[in-house]
């Protein structure tokens, strides 16, 4: 069970690295726009995808945050279960796995859909009019 | 001047966009949350085009162009979702709830300056 409680920790501490990357990423390009604008800048290409990717970055990170999230709700269920009635731990184990396995799933499916035109499959992707 | 009204959780968004809408003959009004948008529309603002995020927190745009569609002065406003959203299902739900069109990010200027002034019918 110790080993759990350091897996928790340890998913926590990723949680708050992938805030802090996020804070930091967004802050580095609002630094950059604003130069450009009060140098009269005119955006460029380069720099309209810099700028977006920094979007895709935190919508990749939170779909993460989420998944780690989840997981950690599913360790602490096995745990409590585990802890109150030693006889339900294989049962238990049993579901944690089917849990992080639907997280790993729901986890891959976001970094699909929220890659933007970063992702290959989409490079051609022009503007849709309906 | 036609009011363009864009809507997206991230800053860094609004603004790439503000720097590419502005040398546009049109004013701009940016939002970081849907709900405060939809509240300045049924308050009374009128915007003639309104690009949104489909992913954002507490509203997302699917949500706000459900209950855009309900405000008798948005009921048609041309609007386009703007996201990293590629999946085709999400498209169609969409083009199924009224919009406009669909831009997957990241777009470049011109593809956006060129989709304003297609649905504002500005001169070229």
């Amino acid at each position: 069970m110790m080993m759990l409680d350091s897996i928790d920790k340890l998913l926590s501490h990723i949680q708050e690295v992938q805030l802090d990357v996020i804070e930091l990423s967004g802050e580095s390009l609002m630094k950059m726009s604003g130069f450009m604008q009060k140098n009269g800048l005119e955006i460029d290409d380069d720099i309209s995808t810099a700028l977006q990717y920094q979007d895709i970055i935190t919508q990749q990170l939170t779909a993460t945050i989420e998944a780690i999230e989840s997981m950690k709700k599913s360790i602490e269920m096995f745990s409590h279960a585990y802890k109150s009635d030693e006889g339900l731990a294989q049962q238990s184990i049993v579901k944690l796995q089917e849990k992080l396995q639907i997280t790993l799933q729901d986890a891959k499916d976001k970094k699909s859909r929220f890659s933007g035109k970063f992702d290959a499959a989409h490079a051609d992707d022009a503007i849709e009019f309906f | 001047m036609p009011l363009v009204i864009f809507i997206d959780d991230s800053e860094t968004a609004l603004a790439s966009t503000k720097m590419v809408t502005d040398s546009m003959p049109i004013e701009v009004k940016q939002y970081t949350q849907a709900q405060t948008a939809l509240a300045e529309i049924k308050a009374g603002l009128t915007p003639d085009l309104i690009i949104t995020d489909l992913n954002m927190p507490v509203m997302n745009g699917f949500e706000f162009l459900k209950a855009l569609r309900g405000v008798a002065s948005t009921s048609r406003t041309p609007t386009l979702m703007l996201t990293t959203e590629t999946k085709p299902e999400m498209k169609q739900q969409g083009k199924a709830l009224g919009l406009t069109g669909w831009i997957v990010k990241p777009f470049q200027p011109a593809q956006l300056k060129s989709a304003i002034s297609r649905v504002l019918r500005l001169p070229a």
